[in-house]
């Protein structure tokens, strides 16, 4: 019996209430803080949060919250992009309950901050963050990169490209979820990276050998069974599957400088003139917080410092695409040519 | 000369209550431009597939349970019935997930026994868990219907020399179309409205496309969509209206002894649907249980989903019970009636938001439990007003006349003849709107006060990051609590049984 | 007492009640008869207040409803015995009984006047059908009515029971000392109950009176016919309008609507006599047994005219048999304007 991923979570779940606050970290300015290094939070604070990640997130709310015996932390959950449109009616209704919005997806970002929603963020809070990542009204909190799970009991690692483009080239079957927002945020990127033109024959010809799933840990589940060769999945999709599943036949391919290993973030927006909420951003981004999300959630930590999640090689090994992400906030067009396409 | 009824206000003011939203809707949608896409077609043709397959479905399914149910003498008969119903109280997204996860090559069926199953998926597969998931409605419909049905026709017809299956089919269907009707309606707006399934399943029905434009901020094209859905909603409540039935005084049930061999034909005859729409999804559950440990479960949550829950279905029966009088009384109490049916058609993310819109007029209402149950209410009002018309129909209206000339006023002979008499079709929809609100989802997450967890907010949380495992305690507590509700809705139909059976 | 002026009923466009007036004496029995939708229902629900009225008034001892002031029925004080009985389901006889009562002797006067005390704990569904109108009846006058109505109780009754529960409840109503208006299609029971009869067709009155006036002299033909067998006979007044001359006879003779010269005389079938005859004015078309009596039907040669009479039954006659006729009565025949 496999019980691996629900030991780690209890374990983590300890470290992060009982001990992990008194382990200080080895930091320069540009790594990662530690929650001993932060102010404590006081006074009231309500959080929109777009998902919940299984009690993950809940359970670096639940540390923060020990930590902080005077902050009242609020939550209120629901799908992203229905909290993102609750926020806009909120504000033409001129109400304003939330002081934070994280979001999974950046699209979701992209419409409050379009809004005017956002408030700006303290330069040395957003310069914590890589490279690539630092956005004055926003700051990501964790990413998640754009995979080709495969089935190594169907092809081998030589006989995918490395790039996305040429995918549609090659005579693999492929799953994807086209209604999935993580999949139209990559075509997104493709539109924006290769133009329209580009990104409309690729779909065209990709929808020829494959297979449409209602969401990516569909598409990797269908990886795994062999009911295709290859997948487009976030990253952790495939390493919770094979937490829970170690004999799982998966494994993670990446493309290279392109849409197909774009990495997407999930971000927290400051919505009202509170230095707490801005520190609790801070706390977001703290060492701990980070590994806990890398390590548990398995998705990537943004602060420099803080190791890749297991399974997953390091950023630095990887060649993303440079793209502002709150561009991706763009699907419209992405839709429109998805349906043109028919693969919507 | 005229007097407008007393249940007239209350039931204009509750039909008002129920378009608001939908004008919200049109002034959310009125910012788009787009009003048709090509596209929409094939969407417009498998959602109607989906729809009337699924109302299809559920009354080939419902109606020989609700025979059975109704008529079949057997051990254990309340225990079937709780059983049978119990597929009301899971929602619809968790049962296709569990299904479509057990099911195929490499599916958990495969993995435990090596038993290698076509996989649900697809139009199949959406209208399979639609169908396992709505037959209840169906189900209970008729079964009610059936129950006030006076056996002697059958018996006439079967000393005429009519077989059993011929009288059931010729005597005894023709009289419950109304109720099979109402059901099968309940049915195929739930498959409209439902998003989780087709989504799961891979459709591509409107709720999809309407879910898909919502992600992408299209938040007034899926309004669009939203009033278009709202159409063959409205087209619906129409032709389930033009069905007539013929009207007759309750009567003595039939009774069925049947022989050990045929309750075995019979048991094992429905066994698959209780095994592919309960025992399945749990036992999947069960095993992630196992296999993944139970998460940060707390009792609070079952207890907030009750809670909201109850207070739901209070609030929905006494908004019924003016309702359903208007419909029976009158063409305009019908359409009013019929206006409150159209929310239960919209799928909930986007009646959720344009209840958002209308809470944030209230500012002291918004995000408050009161806001919550409106939405619950607005949404599955319907089910109260078909139980409570239902019973009130077959009241006999001397009855009132009686009290009135002994001397009770209106109010008293409501309380003291009209509710009692009526009280199972009260119960019978207090109980729906219970089981719906508990497994209600959209609404829940975007009007509950903030922080406000149930049973479905963690279902989904839990379902969403793909910590299934996590999803076996709410759901047991869903299914153990919808339990408790089908029981408590019995026990109120068997004190309702006193008055026609014999000592 | 209970007065009634003028009323007028429409359910739409369509009028059910049309200009329809009584009074009732302080223990009279009114029966309302007619046939099927004659409006004889909707004037009991129109007292009751259950239908609103669009003229008239109605007036009881201590209220008077017109079309603009309405009563409603629960301040009416009237009682009301419904052709289903009406019992309510999920209370037992004595708690139906007892309904709104807050005195509880009254109800055990009917209780037990009405043999029900053995049954008053039972429900209703369990009652036969006699039962459950004497439950009816005793919640009724229990409640101390000012006037009871009463809609076709007998109806959902089996004959043998019907004709003994007729005198019960007439009985019980007469002891109750209340004004009774009882709606029933039963001719009979209408002339053998009834202090007045009330005859009702298309919402109107035709005629009201006691039941010896209207069987003998009906304000008109569909009255005649409907309170028994009726046979009309050609024939001519006298001047003084006393006497009518028929082909069987003469006869004393009322003329109704100022009848004179050429009349058709009401024959009841006990005014006539029938012989066998071989020169006879008609011959027998059919013969119905009837136990104590024989009823023939009699077709008349000259005329296409059908007498009906009833004799004694030890005076066979087989169909087609002539036989010659007499008018034998000495009360006076109403008699009608030839058509």
């Amino acid at each position: 019996m496999h019980r691996r991923s629900f030991i780690q979570g209890i374990a983590a779940a300890s470290f992060l209430t009982a001990t992990p606050w008194a382990r200080a970290f080895q930091s320069d300015q540009r790594m990662a803080l530690s929650v001993e290094q932060l102010p404590s939070l006081t006074g009231e604070l309500t959080l929109y949060l777009g998902r919940g990640e299984g009690g993950l997130y809940e359970k670096v709310l639940d540390a923060i919250r020990d930590r902080n015996p005077d902050l009242d932390l609020r939550v209120r959950r629901g799908a992203t992009a229905a909290l993102a449109n609750t926020l806009v009616a909120e504000a033409r209704a001129g109400v304003r309950r939330a002081d934070l919005f994280w979001a999974v997806d950046s699209g979701a970002i992209g419409l409050v901050t379009a809004n005017g929603l956002a408030k700006s963020l303290p330069p040395e809070l957003t310069s914590q963050l890589k490279a690539g990542f630092q956005y004055p009204q926003w700051a990501p909190v964790t990413g998640r990169i754009r995979t080709l799970p495969y089935n190594p009991q169907r092809i081998a690692a030589s006989a995918i490209p490395d790039s996305i483009m040429a995918l549609a080239d090659s005579q693999l079957s492929i799953g994807w979820a086209p209604a999935y927002a993580s999949f139209q945020s990559f075509v997104t990127a493709m539109r924006l990276l290769n133009g329209e033109q580009q990104t409309a024959d690729w779909l065209s010809a990709m929808k020829a050998r494959s297979t449409s799933y209602a969401g990516e840990l569909g598409v990797v589940m269908a990886v795994e069974r062999g009911e295709v060769d290859l997948g487009l999945a976030n990253h952790y999709y495939s390493l919770r599957l094979k937490a829970g599943k170690p004999q799982a036949n998966i494994e993670l391919a990446f493309t290279k400088n392109d849409a197909g290993c774009l990495v997407n973030a999930s971000g927290i927006v400051c919505l009202s003139e509170n230095s707490t909420a801005v520190n609790f951003i801070r706390y977001l981004l703290t060492q701990e917080v980070q590994s806990y999300l890398a390590s548990e959630a398995y998705e990537i930590p943004l602060v420099n410092g803080v190791s890749m999640p297991a399974g997953l090689p390091g950023l630095s090994s990887m060649s993303p695409p440079k793209l502002d992400l709150t561009q991706l906030a763009d699907l419209r067009p992405t839709l429109d040519m998805m349906r043109d396409v028919g693969v919507l | 000369m005229k007097t407008i009824p007393l249940s007239y206000l209350p039931s204009a003011l509750i039909a008002a209550l129920a378009i608001g939203p939908i004008i919200v809707l049109a002034v959310l949608a009125s910012e788009s431009a787009q009003v048709f896409d090509p596209h929409n077609i094939r969407v417009m043709i498998n959602t109607l597939t989906l729809m009337s397959l699924t109302a299809l479905g559920a009354t080939l399914i419902g109606v020989p349970l609700a025979l059975f149910t109704a008529y079949v003498e057997t051990p254990l008969r309340k225990t079937w019935l709780v059983l049978l119903t119990a597929p009301l109280a899971m929602p619809s997204y968790i049962g296709a997930f569990t299904l479509y996860a057990a099911f195929g090559p490499g599916g958990e069926i495969d993995n435990a026994l090596g038993l290698s199953l076509p996989a649900v998926r697809g139009m199949p597969g959406a209208v399979m868990v639609m169908t396992l998931y709505t037959y209840p409605f169906v189900l209970l419909t008729t079964r009610s219907a059936l129950r006030s049905l006076d056996a002697s026709q059958v018996n006439a017809a079967r000393t005429l020399g009519m077989s059993l299956p011929g009288c059931l089919f010729s005597v005894v269907l023709p009289r419950v179309t109304r109720g099979i009707a109402a059901g099968a309606l309940l049915a195929a707006l739930y498959a409209l409205s439902d998003f989780g399934t087709p989504a799961i399943m891979q459709v591509d029905t409107f709720t999809r496309v309407i879910y898909v434009e919502y992600n992408a901020f299209g938040l007034s094209q899926a309004a669009m969509l939203s009033l278009q859905l709202l159409c063959i909603v409205a087209l619906l409540v129409f032709i389930e209206s033009r069905v007539t039935g013929t009207k007759e005084m309750p009567g003595r049930p039939l009774r069925l002894w049947p022989g050990r061999w045929q309750r075995a034909v019979m048991v094992s005859a429905f066994l698959p649907v209780l095994i592919l729409a309960i025992m399945l999804p749990l036992s999947v559950f069960s095993l992630w249980l196992w296999r993944e440990g139970s998460g940060n479960f707390e009792l609070q949550y079952a207890f907030n989903s009750a809670y909201a829950s109850l207070l739901a279905a209070a609030v929905a029966v006494l908004l019924a019970i003016p309702v359903a009088h208007a419909a029976i009384r009158s063409k305009s109490g019908r359409v009013m009636e019929r206006i409150t049916y159209l929310g239960f058609g919209v799928p909930g993310i986007v009646m959720g938001t344009a209840l958002v819109y209308v809470g944030l007029q209230l500012p002291w209402l918004y995000q408050t439990l009161g806001l919550l149950v409106i939405a619950y209410v607005l949404r599955f009002l319907p089910l109260a007003v078909g139980a409570v018309r239902t019973a009130s129909e077959r009241l006999d209206p001397s009855l009132v006349s009686a009290a009135r000339l002994l001397g009770a006023r209106p109010a008293e002979t409501f309380r003291r003849i009209t509710l009692p008499l009526t009280v199972r079709g009260i119960v019978a929809g207090a109980a729906l709107v219970f089981l719906e609100a508990m497994r209600e989802l959209p609404a829940t997450l975007m009007l509950g006060p903030t922080g406000f967890e149930t049973l479905a907010t963690y279902l989904w949380r839990v379902y969403e990051a793909g910590y299934f495992g996590h999803a076996a305690i709410p759901g047991l507590l869903l299914i153990l609590m919808s339990v408790l509700i089908l029981m408590l809705m019995l026990s109120g139909e068997r004190r309702a049984e006193i008055e026609l059976s014999d000592p | 007492m209970l007065d009634v002026s003028n009323l007028a009923v429409y359910y739409g466009e369509h009028q059910v009640v049309s200009d329809v007036s009584f009074s009732l004496e302080k223990d009279e029995i009114l029966m309302l008869v007619g046939p099927t939708g004659c409006g004889k229902t909707t004037i009991l629900n129109v007292l009751a207040g259950l239908v609103p009225i669009h003229a008239g008034t109605i007036s009881l001892a201590n209220w008077r409803a017109t079309a603009k002031q309405l009563i409603p029925p629960e301040k009416r004080q009237l009682g009301m015995v419904f052709q289903d009985f009406a019992l309510f389901p999920h209370l037992s006889v004595e708690q139906n009984i007892y309904f709104k009562l807050k005195r509880r002797d009254r109800a055990e006067h009917w209780i037990r006047l009405l043999g029900l005390d053995a049954h008053r704990h039972a429900w209703p569904a369990t009652l036969s059908g006699g039962q459950k109108q004497r439950v009816a009846l005793a919640r009724t006058l229990a409640h101390d009515p000012q006037c009871v109505l009463l809609d076709e109780p007998l109806s959902n009754l089996d004959a043998a029971l019907k004709d003994s529960l007729r005198w019960e409840i007439r009985d019980a109503l007469k002891k109750a000392g209340v004004p009774a208006i009882w709606v029933t299609h039963d001719q009979e029971e209408a002339l053998s109950v009834g202090d007045r009869i009330g005859v009702l067709k298309g919402g109107r009155l035709h005629q009201l009176d006691t039941p010896e006036r209207c069987f003998s002299e009906p304000s008109d033909r569909f009255v005649a016919r409907f309170l028994g067998e009726a046979s009309f006979l050609p024939g001519r007044l006298s001047a003084d309008k006393k006497i009518a001359m028929t082909t069987l006879g003469e006869a004393p003779a009322i003329p109704i609507n100022e009848a004179c010269d050429n009349i058709d005389l009401l024959l009841r079938p006990d005014d006539l006599s029938v012989h066998q005859d071989e020169k006879g004015e008609g011959y027998i078309k059919w013969v119905r047994y009837e136990g104590g009596a024989r009823f023939y039907a009699v077709q008349l040669e000259d005329k296409d005219i059908e007498l009906r009479v009833r004799v004694n039954h030890e005076q066979q006659l087989a169909p087609g048999q002539r036989v010659s006729m007499r008018i034998t009565t000495t009360h006076p025949l109403a008699a009608f304007n030839r058509l």
